[in-house]
């Protein structure tokens, strides 16, 4: 080779000229030093794909709704992790605005499970500078015996309120005169759990779940003097995982004393997550199922146990849509599929237009993975628009959501853009094609359904 | 005592040759160190070492007997043994089980071999190996040999129809004696070993009697069972009784016992009931049989992924989107909607189209198909290109997504930015999915840009560029032949014999290996026939036979007697043709004694038929009409041959395919067409003579130009086939770019002890002379025989030799920018490789590497992708990684091009850490030096920011250059494209051939590339020149140029060959022409091709005096001729003409046209179009010359698709729109033709290089000169055609024909 070499004429070369712009040079001698994150999740998750082995392809933020928010998108924030940009991703607040929706996971080339990536990243940050609702929902769960993060609501509150409204509808609805909300039965199928918020602030959401697991006569039960009966898991959301664990095990202990079989999760995916992974990773015994109420719908309707009839709306043709809530249907497809069997049960095939994609490829609301209660109202908005744009172009009057958080978001999209369409929970509408749907339970229902099937 | 080499004693364990290492370091394996390398120990101990470690005691003894026959002097080769000639055993020996592993004595040797896979790869193989005197078995598990090539529309980076290249060799690999077709196969089972192999073939019955079959597809007209179609991916569907294509070889049908009524429901059998020739056969049925092969070539192909496995990409739920495979069919001519590209969906022309790269390919997760696929990179951007082309009416908006852009072959990468200034967009990101479009339509699509920025895009429709996957023939395959598969399920073959198995006598080529593109699955084709050739050179031509004819009567004397034979292809001709009138009309044309009308003139009764009237009645010029010469000439031909006649006194009259099928509803024009077509071949046929190849007795020896690696292993293969090989190297040393590398292999073995291996292997052998600090000064002659002058340490020293093989190699280039020069810390690949990462030491001590990628690359000054660039910084990465993991590696890089199975180094290379970043070429690295730190600056682009990083050392990756004007290749006159490698012969299908007969490249010369396929490239080089000079002669085209005595060395047509056949001779001309054995002597030739006597010189110019005092005249070299007659046409003089297309046949086959001799007496000489006279509508006549190769494929094949058109339309086939001399188009129209056609091959797909370009090049002129002879230009139309565009045929001629009538019959003058 040195043969045939002769000095050959130089490019010019300027040390001094710089690319894009200096002010965000990065010295990657200096970064690369601490790559903590990088380390810790190889040692964390050594067999499911590393940050470093990423091809950059984008196709993670081509479907991420989180995408620009805080500059930030997955394939960013992995080239970071993998750059070793530590102090960065500590500060930027677009680990918050994720909803560990796991849209990206399965389109990873390289198996980079990156909402796994985002919620290592949410351990790391130091406690002070966590988003502070966040941080009150976790203390609240934390304090209170009933597990719930809307820690005003200590047992005796909550047996008050559930006792007041059973009463209210044992009295003021026929044929549920015994209906039953028992608490701390010994030996009942399934453990009730559902979201904190409801009894708060929407306590009339709550019969026309017990009417439903009246009618199809399910064996149930909350949990004993009220201990764990909420359905989320703030702590897992903050990336706190000995409090993730703490409430995990809380729940599963309150769960073995009555000897139940099933968790039954009326409510949230992540929680329904946060469960199950939490078992799994902290190694708690147990003899117990978590199951998402969905199923049991599906299979009662399927067993006779709920008439479910969609002649009202067989003229009326109001058009339904349905969210699926990401951790429950991304990589089940079967309570995607019994979620629209359920649906479609209730509001008559013809009248059900599925939002395009859904089921495991469906976009998050935005809702999720504690996003709502994080405090980022403008981002979440921001990341909620194209589940926004999908129910529109369903042209669907009414979303259906199996799921508090989902309705909470969807809820507010609706009525920050002006867009028109109403959400409401998927008992409610299972109520109405049931006959049973009282005149209080209607809020959330528009002024189309407001007396249907009312005598 | 027991003496051995690591790497032999590991080979024949099975271990690798590290494990042998550790095993004597450790004292396991009790060996003492010898002299060169070799190993000694006494074979107790060995035998002592083989039971405690349990090795199989039959390799044991091998090895011992191995040792004990090579003190004896014994090789395989000298061992000659040809028992069991009979290829074909019935009955399965006994005492066998299963495969013997051990290594064959060979004396039980047969000249067979197997090749499984009837697509490109193993058609390929099967034509070289039969080439090379061994009798092949094909089997192919389909209908027919036809493969994923056939499927594709068109190839690049030539844009090549794919038929038009595979059928040629389809029908070739069809008509060879020497290979037997065996389809609806498959392999069940093996016994034996190399050598000796049994292996039992199950084969399926196919229920139609392929003798009798005519492939008129009546059948499949009447069955009416649909059955989707894997062929045209899932969108279309075809009969139960099927061809696999329209050109699928065999043309037969088969019948889907599947799908069949009969088979299912036990009724039906329409197609019985209606093939006019009794070809359907119920009572086939399954029978296995076991063939007795030396040896196996397995090429069973690959699956392409099934994209319904992944959701997010919307296939089979959402219609407008198509993997690549069915967007082919769509593009292609012959393909699913007729000849528009339309969408799936709603079946209109797409306007927005994006293609998905890396579907199925590169991906860990889901399928897991972590290699990249290779060539789907290329054949997105293809498609997009063709996608434009075939719509001149409206933009076409294309996309391609990607990751990286694989454009690494030769002429990708031009191919690449070609399509990037075709405004194809090229975005660098993958959607998450995608998504329905509105209205059911199209579809909608997220992605990311670079910056950033998310885009929600409309596309009318999608293609899903698919990869390779392994399929479940492959894995049974494996499993019979106990081949090693890998994690993806492709064969395991070791790096430096990349076609061997672990199963000595099997080879495993094409996609079995890994997907890659057909440039390198043809060369593994003749690599693998290399192997096999040299495992069973002892019974080479035991088995093949050469056919014999009688001896050719000598009809110079005899007047010319010509018999007609009419078919009617069953009803095929006869229901529109009225064959009994045309036979009628026949008997009454001159020189005409014999006229018959045939049924099926193909049929074996009809051959032997014809053989006896030519004997009875001493025929010398027999006329057929029927269906196509592409597909029958050389039957019939046979049959000539069989009588005693010259194969060349035939002539064909396509009456079917171009005629009966595409005139259906003008039966009295068809019939009058019919007439005319057998007038004009009787008039032609009437100037024909005998002509007999010639053969040219060969030097039998090749000259190797290089001394590398490539060199040696090209010189090793040829000494191993018995050839005497010339290796010449212009240092002092042999060895080449090899030594330097030390990083590069893709498995574990080192390049630099592989290349000790080998120098002592070319050192050794008796059959290898070589040459050092040698220089070819001069070259002249022609294949078979060149002769040279070399200079060998200042001494010259003449040479001769039979072919040669160019593998001059390439060098490094050297950087210029990167201060590269000024600053020691900044080197080249090769330079960090043996500077730095040779020693551990020096590595140890660095902190940051970094690795620029494409320094001085693909850019405008050298434009092309250095290919092995990538690979080697990714593996030279991995190593420091592995020296020293705290060292920071980066890799600074435009493109990672680590395809095929090198993507696993890619992926490697970032799970150790190694960063890399990628640069856009407009924002390059900046590359500073303050004090004692080198740093460097770039933009990262995911991060959008810019990065700064310090570097022990910078190494660049400067690529291959080619060597300059020092190339010897400068000799031999070879093409150099513009990057300065060596042009072949033809970019897909000869890929190792030159473009002069007799010469051959391999290695970086060609093009870089890493070793494995620069050994390939060695191989299947070596092998092509010993299949070339085996026979120890060589037979040259019969239909060739040939210089008359009207040539005053005017040298025109000198410069407008393209194979530079003709040169400027000296005062004695014709002696030169006339070397030949059986040529008609020049001197007795006229200038028209007659032979004196003359026969038939009836008209003609009067033969001038000829100028013998004349100095200067044309030679040509009949070697090197290929016959296609650019010259002839442009000559002025007729000095040069082409046998078989001489003007006198050409002009008789014109003027027959309009003028026919029965009707003389009673009319006048009137034209055909005037004919008609008074109210008859007017018709024009048009004289259409047509292409063999493509125009008139395509003819035959509006034929087969039964599209109709005009009858006024005379086809006149020229092997070349080129030969077509502007007197015949000035002839017609003075005879009166309405109008003439030229139709040639589409820019750069001549099968002659440019002898279209000349065509089109001469039309231009022509319709400038035609008005001054009183003819509206308009008259005249030069057009482009592929073999399978007879839609766009059809579409030319109807138009034209409109066009004439408006333009009126025409005034003669």
């Amino acid at each position: 080779m040195k043969d045939d070499y002769q000095s050959p004429p130089m490019d010019q070369e300027t040390s001094e000229t710089t690319i894009g712009d200096a002010s965000m040079l990065l010295d990657l001698d200096v970064q690369a030093g601490t790559p903590l994150l990088r380390d810790y999740f190889r040692k964390i998750a050594p067999d499911s794909g590393q940050p470093d082995i990423c091809l950059q392809c984008g196709a993670c933020a081509s479907g991420c709704p989180a995408s620009g928010v805080f500059g930030m998108d997955p394939r960013k924030f992995v080239r970071m992790v993998s750059m070793g940009l530590d102090d960065e991703l500590l500060n930027n607040q677009w680990v918050w605005v994720c909803t560990l929706c796991n849209r990206c996971v399965p389109v990873c080339p390289m198996n980079i499970n990156i909402s796994r990536l985002v919620f290592v990243v949410r351990t790391h940050w130091d406690t002070h500078v966590k988003p502070a609702p966040l941080m009150d929902l976790c203390q609240d769960c934390l304090e209170t015996d009933t597990g719930s993060s809307l820690g005003i609501m200590d047992g005796a509150d909550w047996r008050f309120i559930m006792e007041e409204t059973a009463d209210d509808t044992r009295n003021t609805q026929e044929g549920f005169e015994s209906l039953a909300v028992p608490v701390g039965k010994k030996g009942a199928e399934l453990f009730l759990t559902q979201s904190a918020h409801i009894p708060l602030t929407d306590p009339q959401e709550i019969p026309p779940l017990w009417k439903i697991l009246h009618l199809a006569g399910a064996h149930w039960t909350y949990g004993s003097s009220a201990s764990a009966w909420a359905s989320d898991n703030a702590c897992m959301y903050l990336g706190d995982i000995n409090a993730w664990e703490k409430v995990v095990r809380m729940r599963a202990r309150a769960v073995e004393e009555l000897g139940c079989q099933v968790v039954l999760n009326t409510e949230c995916g992540h929680d329904d997550w946060a469960m199950r992974r939490g078992l799994e990773q902290f190694n708690i015994a147990h003899t117990f199922k978590v199951k998402s109420i969905v199923e049991y719908y599906a299979k009662w309707i399927r067993q006779g146990r709920l008439r479910v009839n969609s002649d009202w709306n067989r003229i009326l043709k109001v058009r339904f849509t349905v969210q699926d809530p990401c951790q429950l249907t991304r990589d089940r497809a079967d309570i995607a599929q019994a979620l629209r069997f359920v649906v479609k049960q209730a509001v008559g095939e013809e009248n059900f237009v599925d939002m395009s994609p859904g089921g495991a490829q469906n976009y998050c609301c935005g809702g999720g993975g504690g996003v709502l209660d994080s405090g980022f109202i403008e981002e979440r908005r921001h990341y909620g628009k194209i589940k926004l744009e999908q129910i529109i172009n369903t042209g669907a009057t009414y979303c259906i959501t199996p799921c508090n958080s989902c309705f909470r978001q969807i809820h507010d999209l609706s009525h920050h853009h002006g867009a028109g369409f109403y959400t409401v929970h998927l008992w409610t509408i299972l109520c109405l094609a049931l006959g049973i749907l009282g005149a209080g339970e209607r809020k959330y229902l528009g002024p189309d359904l407001a007396t249907v099937g009312l005598l | 005592m027991l003496t051995f080499k690591v790497g032999t004693l590991a080979r024949q364990l099975g271990v690798h040759r590290n494990t042998i290492t550790n095993w004597i370091k450790k004292g396991i394996f009790p060996a003492k160190p010898t002299t060169a390398k070799r190993y000694t120990m006494a074979k107790k101990r060995f035998v002592r070492f083989c039971e405690k470690e349990v090795i199989p005691h039959d390799v044991m003894m091998s090895i011992l007997e191995e040792a004990s026959e090579k003190k004896q002097g014994i090789t395989p080769a000298s061992l000659s043994g040809k028992e069991g000639l009979s290829g074909f055993v019935k009955k399965e020996p006994a005492a066998r089980d299963g495969l013997t592993e051990t290594c064959p004595s060979m004396s039980r040797a047969v000249g067979a071999v197997m090749v499984v896979g009837g697509g490109i790869a193993g058609i390929q193989t099967a034509l070289d190996l039969a080439q090379g005197g061994y009798y092949v078995y094909l089997i192919e598990k389909t209908s027919g040999i036809d493969g994923t090539l056939a499927q594709l529309n068109k190839i690049f980076p030539t844009n090549e129809c794919d038929p038009c290249i595979l059928l040629p060799e389809q029908v070739k690999c069809a008509a060879d004696q020497n290979i037997e077709l065996i389809t609806l196969a498959q392999v069940q089972s093996v016994q034996g070993q190399a050598g000796d192999f049994f292996i039992s073939i199950k084969k399926y019955p196919r229920y139609i009697d392929t003798d009798k079959c005519i492939a008129c597809g009546v059948c499949a007209e009447k069955c009416p069972v649909h059955v989707a179609v894997t062929f045209n991916g899932h969108i279309s569907k075809r009969k139960a009784v099927y061809i696999e294509f329209d050109q699928c070889v065999p043309q037969k049908y088969a019948i889907d016992s599947a799908a069949c009524l009969y088979f299912t429901h036990g009724k039906c059998r329409a197609c019985e009931g209606f093939c006019p020739t009794g070809a359907v056969d119920f009572d086939q049925v399954e029978e296995t049989v076991t063939l007795h092969v030396g040896a196996v070539v397995l090429a069973p192909g690959f699956k392409p992924f099934d994209p319904f496995l992944h959701g997010v990409y919307g296939y089979g739920k959402i219609k407008d989107v198509v993997t690549s495979l069915e967007y082919e069919r769509l593009l292609g001519m012959n393909g699913t909607f007729g000849e528009k590209v339309v969408r799936p969906s709603d079946r209109t022309r797409p306007r927005k189209i994006a293609w998905l790269q890396c579907v199925g390919s590169r991906k860990q997760n889901g399928c897991g198909n972590a290699y990249c696929s290779s060539i789907c990179c290329m054949v997105a951007v293809k498609q997009a290109l063709a996608s434009q082309e075939l719509f001149l009416d409206h933009r076409v908006d294309r996309t391609l997504f990607f990751l990286d852009l694989r454009s690494h072959g030769k002429e990708s990468e031009r191919f690449f930015e070609r399509a990037k200034n075709d405004m194809v967009r090229f975005i660098r990101a993958f959607p998450h999915s995608v998504e329905p479009g509105t209205d059911g339509t199209g579809v909608a699509m997220r992605y990311i840009d670079e910056k950033g920025g998310m885009h929600h895009e409309h596309f009318d429709m999608v293609v899903l560029s698919t990869g390779f996957e392994s399929h479940g023939d492959i894995k049974r395959l494996a499993r019979i032949f106990k081949i090693e598969l890998d994690e993806h399920q492709f064969a395991v073959t070791p790096y430096f014999n990349p076609l061997e198995t672990r199963t000595k006598g099997v080879y495993a080529i094409g996609a079995f290996q890994t997907p890659k593109s057909i440039v390198r699955l043809v060369t593994q084709a003749s690599a693998a026939a290399a192997s096999v050739a040299t495992l069973l050179m002892a019974v080479r031509e035991s088995l093949t036979t050469d056919v014999v004819y009688p001896m050719e009567r000598n009809i110079s004397a005899e007047t010319p007697l010509v018999g007609v034979f009419i078919c009617a292809c069953g009803n095929n001709i006869a229901e529109v043709v009225d064959v009994a009138a045309v036979a009628a009309y026949a008997s009454h044309l001159p020189h005409v004694v014999w006229v018959e009308n045939i049924s099926f003139v193909c049929s074996v009764d009809a051959q032997m038929g014809i053989k006896k009237k030519i004997e009875k009645f001493k025929l010398n010029r027999i006329v057929i009409a029927s269906c196509s010469p592409r597909t029958h000439e050389s039957l019939f031909q046979t049959i000539l041959k069989r009588a005693g006649l010259n194969g060349f006194m035939l002539e064909m009259a396509n009456i079917r395919n171009q005629n009966a099928w595409v005139h259906r509803n003008q039966k009295g024009a068809a019939t009058q067409k019919a007439k005319d077509q057998v007038r004009m071949a009787v008039a032609r046929v009437m100037h024909h003579y005998p002509l007999l190849p010639e053969c040219k007795q060969v030097i039998p020896w090749v000259l190797v130009v290089g001394g590398g690696m490539v060199g040696m292993r090209c010189a090793l293969t040829l000494a191993h086939l018995g050839v005497q090989t010339m290796l010449i190297e212009c240092w002092d040393h042999l060895g080449g770019n090899a030594l330097s590398l030390s990083t590069c292999a893709k498995d574990q073995s080192s390049v630099l002890s592989m290349l000790d291996e080998v120098i002592t292997a070319v050192l050794d052998h008796p059959n290898v002379r070589i040459y050092r600090n040698a220089t070819l000064v001069s070259v002249s002659g022609a294949v078979g025989n060149f002769r040279g002058v070399l200079r060998v340490d200042g001494k010259k020293e003449k040479i001769g030799f039979g072919a040669a093989v160019m593998a001059v190699g390439a060098k490094e280039a050297v950087p210029r920018e990167y201060l590269y020069g000024t600053e020691p810390r900044v080197m080249t690949q090769l330079e960090f490789g043996h500077r730095v990462l040779a020693d551990e030491t020096t590595v140890g001590r660095a902190r940051h590497i970094v690795f620029i990628q494409c320094v001085g690359s693909r850019e405008p000054k050298r434009p092309y992708c250095s290919q092995v660039c990538c690979i080697h910084s990714v593996k030279a990465a991995i190593h420091l990684k592995k020296i020293n993991a705290n060292i920071r590696v980066y890799v600074l890089y435009r493109e990672m091009r680590t395809y095929g199975e090198w993507e696993a180094c890619y992926t490697e290379a970032r799970a150790l850490g190694v960063r890399f970043i990628r640069y856009e070429v407009d924002q390059k690295p900046r590359v500073s030096q303050n004090g004692k730190t080198l740093s460097v600056l770039l933009f990262d682009p995911v991060l959008q920011r810019p990065v700064k990083i310090s570097a022990d050392y910078l190494v660049l990756a400067s690529g291959v250059e080619a060597h300059g004007n020092k190339n010897p290749a400068d000799l031999f006159r070879v093409d150099v494209n513009s990057d300065g490698f060596l042009n072949g012969a033809h970019p897909k299908l000869r890929p190792v051939d030159l473009s002069v007969a007799g010469l051959f490249m391999a290695g970086l010369c060609n093009y870089p590339k890493p070793m494995d396929e620069s050994i390939e490239e060695a191989q299947a080089a070596a092998y092509r020149a010993f299949a070339m000079l085996s026979r120890g002669k060589i037979v040259c085209e019969a239909v060739k140029a040939f210089v008359t005595a009207h040539c005053d060395g005017c040298g025109v047509c000198v410069d407008v060959c393209p194979f530079h056949a003709i040169s400027l001779g000296g005062s004695s001309p014709l002696k030169i022409s006339s070397p030949g054995v059986g040529h008609p002597s020049p001197l007795t030739v006229d200038k028209d091709g007659n032979r004196s006597p003359l026969l038939l010189n009836v008209s003609g110019k009067d033969q001038e005096p000829s100028e013998y005092s004349r100095d200067r005249r044309i030679i040509i070299d009949p070697a090197l001729c290929q016959g296609c007659g650019i010259c002839a046409a442009t000559c002025s003089s007729q000095g040069v003409i082409v046998h078989g297309f001489t003007p006198k046949q050409m002009q008789a086959q014109i003027a027959s046209v309009f003028h026919d001799p029965i009707k003389e007496n009673g009319d006048d000489e009137n034209t055909l179009s005037c004919e008609k006279g008074g109210n008859a509508p007017f018709e024009p006549v048009i004289i259409g010359f047509l292409c063999n190769w493509c125009a008139y494929a395509g003819a035959d094949l509006a034929g087969v698709a039964r599209l109709q058109y005009p009858a006024g339309f005379r086809p006149i086939r020229v092997m070349c729109s080129g030969m077509v001399h502007p007197d015949y188009i000035m002839d017609a129209f003075a005879r009166g033709a309405d109008g003439v056609m030229v139709m040639g091959c589409h820019p750069g797909e001549c099968h002659y290089l440019k002898g279209n370009e000349k065509a089109m090049a001469r039309a231009d002129v022509l319709s400038l000169v035609l008005p001054d002879h009183g003819i509206d230009p308009q008259r005249f139309e030069c057009r482009c055609l592929s073999s399978t565009e007879s839609a766009i045929f059809v579409n030319m001629v109807t138009i034209f024909t409109l066009k004439l009538k408006t333009l009126g019959p025409r005034e003669i003058r």
